[in-house]
């Protein structure tokens, strides 16, 4: 019994050994996921890199916080920012409403993009909003992901359109390869990973310009912040507008993608 | 496609085999743990005493009946949290960090404890009777009878049951990647991600998981064999 008293009084000792005290530098752990290329991977030297990586980088600086960061399962995510494991998330994490009753987020500082690919012969022209004129879609097989926003998107706006569904991106890349399809709409750089690198890529455009969140509803990707960090939020919403003003934002952008994820 | 183009792992190798190392590190620390709750569990569930046989049963129930990614989130999350708020108590915002590997490593053992409680109960209720009477006709202290005839023979009858168990938690140590260790199973979910190359990479993870078994199966047949030193081979 006098070994697990002891034993439990190291823990707490341990415990409060660790605790941080507040600092004049502002210290900050950011947890990302590590499994989501491009936005964030390790690479085989071990370490993190992808556009959100970079972007907290330069997002603590903005702050002028001393950072640190690190990779955390997706499932613990959540909990892990509740129990103080961390104190920003910046992981492409969707704001959604199931989310927002756990923790809060700031402003989204990307939305994931869509895009329309076609192959050069479906003939398919761009309206003069800057996307797929619905007309040239008369009779064209689509293919989207069953029961995603895309396709509720696609019946809505495209009525002509033959609209395939599949259950996998995989699937729906397979018959556009096939030649089975006269497109595919979907997240653009699930596109680029896949249809867009295939042996067949040459034989495909994308039609028009690139969809940003907002359009399907969604609110884009937010940086998750503890409910109550008011002022931490606040600050981050700010270096967001400073990046995006100051051409950080574009700097690290540019380095990942060949338009902007922002979606203005 | 080439052949051997099916275990090239891109460069990303050696983090796989650092996750080995660590779903290993984790592995055994667990199995201490749990080898002294099980020897712990098994001897209250013996006991004489009630209150310690309830408590025995009580560990066995409950833990066993609950899944080990459950408790692993009530200790690591929930327990950080509860840590938090009861530091915070005196005022000022406290900030807790249970180490993972700590908590992995105490969960598993205590879950697997549990588990290898009822192994040893077992074993030591296999002992012939006749031998506790003879034990105790020699005159030997209880303590002694515990030492030169319990002990040496509920280890041997225990062993082909722990072999499984250090089997079960080996591949159960891929929960705490939950709780932020980067164990085999996890390291293989991030290396997936860069190499486009999923099959490959969970090919090799699987291989060394089934190294890991391998190797063990090996040990315990030597233990195995070293524990039943004068009995029959079988």
């Amino acid at each position: 019994m006098i070994v697990r008293r002891s034993i439990l009084a190291a823990l707490l000792l341990a415990a409060m050994a660790s605790t941080a005290v507040a600092d004049e530098k502002r210290k900050l752990i950011v947890a990302t996921e590590g499994a989501y290329p491009p936005y964030n991977f390790v690479a085989s030297d071990g370490s993190l890199q992808g556009f959100d990586v970079d972007f907290a980088n330069a997002l603590c600086e903005k702050i002028d916080a001393e950072c640190s960061i690190i990779k955390q399962d997706w499932d613990g995510m959540i909990p892990g920012l509740m129990a103080k494991k961390y104190d920003l998330i910046v992981a492409s994490m969707g704001i959604l409403p199931e989310r927002e009753e756990k923790i809060d987020f700031t402003i989204p500082y990307y939305q994931s993009p869509t895009a329309l690919i076609a192959t050069k012969t479906a003939g398919l022209q761009v309206g003069a909003d800057g996307f797929v004129d619905p007309e040239s879609l008369a009779g064209k097989k689509v293919g989207v992901q069953r029961a995603t926003a895309y396709e509720t998107f696609a019946r809505e706006k495209w009525p002509k359109a033959e609209v395939m569904v599949y259950d996998s991106a995989e699937s729906a890349d397979l018959d556009m390869t096939a030649g089975r399809l006269d497109a595919r709409f979907d997240d653009f750089i699930v596109l680029q990973g896949g249809i867009l690198k295939s042996d067949s890529a040459d034989d495909y455009e994308r039609i028009g310009g690139i969809w940003a969140e907002k359009d399907f509803g969604s609110k884009g990707e937010g940086i998750g912040v503890r409910k109550g960090e008011d002022e931490l939020r606040e600050a981050v919403n700010k270096a967001i507008l400073d990046m995006r003003a100051d051409g950080t934002y574009k700097a690290i952008n540019d380095k990942y993608f060949d338009f902007d994820i922002y979606g203005e | 496609m080439n052949p051997a183009d099916l275990l090239d792992l891109e460069g990303y190798g050696h983090l796989l085999i650092q996750g080995a190392a660590l779903t290993l590190s984790v592995g055994v620390a667990a199995m201490v743990v749990a080898l002294a709750l099980g020897m712990a569990g098994a001897l209250a569930r013996l006991s004489q005493s009630w209150l310690l046989r309830k408590a025995g049963t009580a560990y066995t129930v409950i833990v066993r009946g609950i899944p080990e990614l459950v408790l692993m989130l009530i200790v690591y999350y929930g327990g950080t949290v509860l840590l938090q708020k009861l530091l915070s108590l005196g005022g000022g915002d406290v900030r807790v960090d249970i180490n993972a590997f700590l908590a992995g490593t105490l969960v598993l053992g205590f879950v697997y404890g549990a588990y290898a409680t009822e192994i040893f109960r077992g074993a030591f209720q296999a002992i012939a009777k006749g031998q506790i009477d003879a034990a105790k006709a020699y005159g030997m202290s209880d303590s002694q009878m515990f030492r030169r005839v319990q002990l040496p023979q509920a280890w041997r009858l225990a062993i082909p049951g722990l072999g499984n168990l250090w089997l079960t938690l080996l591949k159960a140590t891929s929960i705490t990647s939950v709780i932020g260790l980067t164990e085999l199973a996890r390291q293989a979910d991030i290396i997936k991600a860069p190499t486009h190359r999923p099959f490959t990479v969970f090919f090799a993870a699987s291989l060394l998981y089934l190294a890991m078994t391998a190797l063990s199966d090996l040990v315990r047949i030597r233990v195995e064999r070293w524990a039943s030193a004068g009995f029959r081979r079988g």
